[in-house]
């Protein structure tokens, strides 16, 4: 206990930021994902036009529209393939209604993947219903490869249940 | 703001889950307030994914407080085969929206007369997370006709949508609901006083009124810290106030009753004596805007005379003496009684029967 102590006191020491776990993280895997989330922020100019912006999240209350974000890099020296990421949606957030309907989901907890509109839900009664936004539970990503030193962004918007 | 994240170092063996740590700690804002850095251990970690489960959904969305915890995870093929990495946990904690609603529970106005009134509400939490209302009763809302005094605000306490006395929890100044969790609703009594001198038809509406005891505002209002775990609250859409109005009006129902007499006597003349046969005439004449119940009109055979058998007539229509089988019923000893039933304000029956001067 004594060692790990150390360790996490020697991590706090190089830097108050989240990078430097992420570094260790490599000594191992050439790959890295970095995980964020904006909250999207509406505004109206004075013509009435809207617009919005990405911001740190604030206060934040069922309705509220947040993206949450996965950067991606390479830094090995050899390419990397089959690469997938999948992320669970917290259950306390749906996917938004403007996610890309190209964006290969499940609502089952991961058994099935597809797009949304060629997954379908079962109801209590046994009679099915096409998946709506709301019944996702995972996202998922899948790249044919990433070549070294490349790197990406993956997100998704959700909308505080 | 409160922004956690979490960020997690996977150890050279990722299967060995002593070797998998997690540390936190707070970073945004409030980060200057933050001097330490808090260590958990991977089960305390797993225990907080796993209560995400019970999320209960319900009109103020989830509860104040929740952890929405995001993390990705990539699989992928190098040189040594397949391998696995997870991002770092970002945490967003909702916060605390403060909303409410006020409506009233009475169908319509309530029917009452001078003295003790009873309105009925009911405060609804529409918010995400607890909270307790101050209530106000006023009893002056315009275009009233009289104005009530407010005696007391009660709670429901047995939950029986009825006032009790001495069971029902009357609350005392300032009147503050119990901590109400999101959804939930009370039901609230506000007990007044009717003046004397109200007279029949005058209306009067009292307005209830609860306010959100973190705050009010307008939507979008931010109370720093004084939500649930020391989140933010927020006003919502409601302002975190609202009010009802339940209404009373005076129901006063009277029943005039008014009797005359014609005298035919065995000459064709008026005249009262032996022989005369003499015919009373009963109106009973109900006004007012509400209803009397078990409304029966008696009367006695006067001395001297002796009842005339099967002439009784209700509204010119013929009763019998018999009891029982209509409205009416009659006998020289025990006079005549007619029962009307409930009868409304603004209708008039007529009542009559013969006698004999002896």
């Amino acid at each position: 206990m004594n060692t790990f102590k150390k360790m996490v006191a020697a991590l706090l020491v190089v830097s108050g930021s989240a990078f430097p776990l992420t570094a260790a993280a490599q000594a191992q895997s050439p790959v890295a994902l970095s995980g964020d989330v904006m909250a999207v922020e509406t505004s109206v100019d004075e013509d009435g036009n809207t617009s919005t912006q990405l911001v740190e999240p604030g206060v934040i209350v069922p309705g509220d529209r947040l993206v949450f974000g996965t950067d991606y890099a390479n830094s090995g020296d050899e390419p990397v393939e089959n690469f997938v990421v999948t992320n669970p949606l917290p259950s306390a957030v749906r996917l938004a209604p403007d996610a890309d309907p190209e964006l290969t989901v499940s609502v089952d907890a991961g058994e099935t993947w597809g797009t949304l509109s060629a997954l379908s839900v079962t109801n209590e009664d046994g009679s099915t219903r096409g998946a709506v936004h709301a019944d996702v539970t995972h996202v998922r990503w899948t790249l044919a490869s990433i070549a070294p030193g490349d790197s990406g962004r993956l997100e998704y918007p959700a909308i505080i249940r | 703001m409160v922004l956690e994240k979490t960020v997690q170092a996977f150890l050279e063996d990722s299967r060995n889950i002593m070797n998998k740590s997690a540390i936190s700690y707070l970073c945004g804002a409030r980060s200057s307030a933050i001097t330490g850095a808090r260590v958990a251990s991977p089960i305390v970690a797993a225990f907080a994914l796993a209560s995400f489960g019970a999320q209960a959904a319900h009109a103020g969305g989830v509860n104040a407080g929740t952890l929405i915890e995001n993390t990705a995870t990539a699989t992928y093929e190098d040189g040594d085969g397949p391998q696995t990495v997870d991002s770092n946990t970002v945490v967003v904690r909702v916060d605390e929206l403060l909303d409410v609603t006020v409506t009233s529970l009475d169908s319509g106005p309530i029917g009452t007369a001078p003295g003790e009134a009873i309105l009925t509400y009911e405060v609804t939490n529409q918010g995400n997370g607890p909270e307790a209302y101050e209530l106000t009763a006023n009893p002056v809302v315009g275009g009233n006709d009289f104005d009530t005094t407010v005696v007391n605000i009660a709670v429901d306490t047995n939950g029986n949508g009825t006032y009790d006395p001495g069971v029902d929890e009357i609350l005392t100044a300032p009147e503050t609901t119990q901590v109400l969790e999101a959804d939930e609703a009370l039901t609230v009594f506000v007990i007044v006083t009717v003046p004397d001198g109200v007279t029949d038809g005058q209306a009067s509406d009292v307005e209830l009124t609860a306010e959100a005891v973190t705050g009010t505002g307008a939507p979008g209002t931010v109370f720093a810290g004084q939500g649930v775990d020391g989140g933010d609250a927020i006003v919502g859409t409601t302002g975190a106030e609202d009010s009802a109005v339940g209404s009373l009006i005076v129901g006063i129902t009277t029943v005039d009753l008014t009797k005359s007499v014609v005298v035919v006597d065995p000459f064709g003349g008026d005249n009262a004596v032996p022989g005369s046969v003499a015919t009373f005439t009963i109106v009973a004449t109900v006004s007012g805007s509400g209803s009397v119940d078990d409304l029966v009109v008696t009367d006695a055979i006067p001395d001297g005379t002796t009842y005339s058998a099967e002439t009784i007539t209700l509204d010119d229509g013929d009763l019998t003496d018999a009891s029982g089988d209509d409205a009416g019923e009659g006998s020289d000893a025990d006079g005549i009684a007619v029962d009307l039933g409930t009868v409304a304000g603004g209708t008039v029956h007529t009542v009559t029967f013969d006698v004999t001067i002896d």
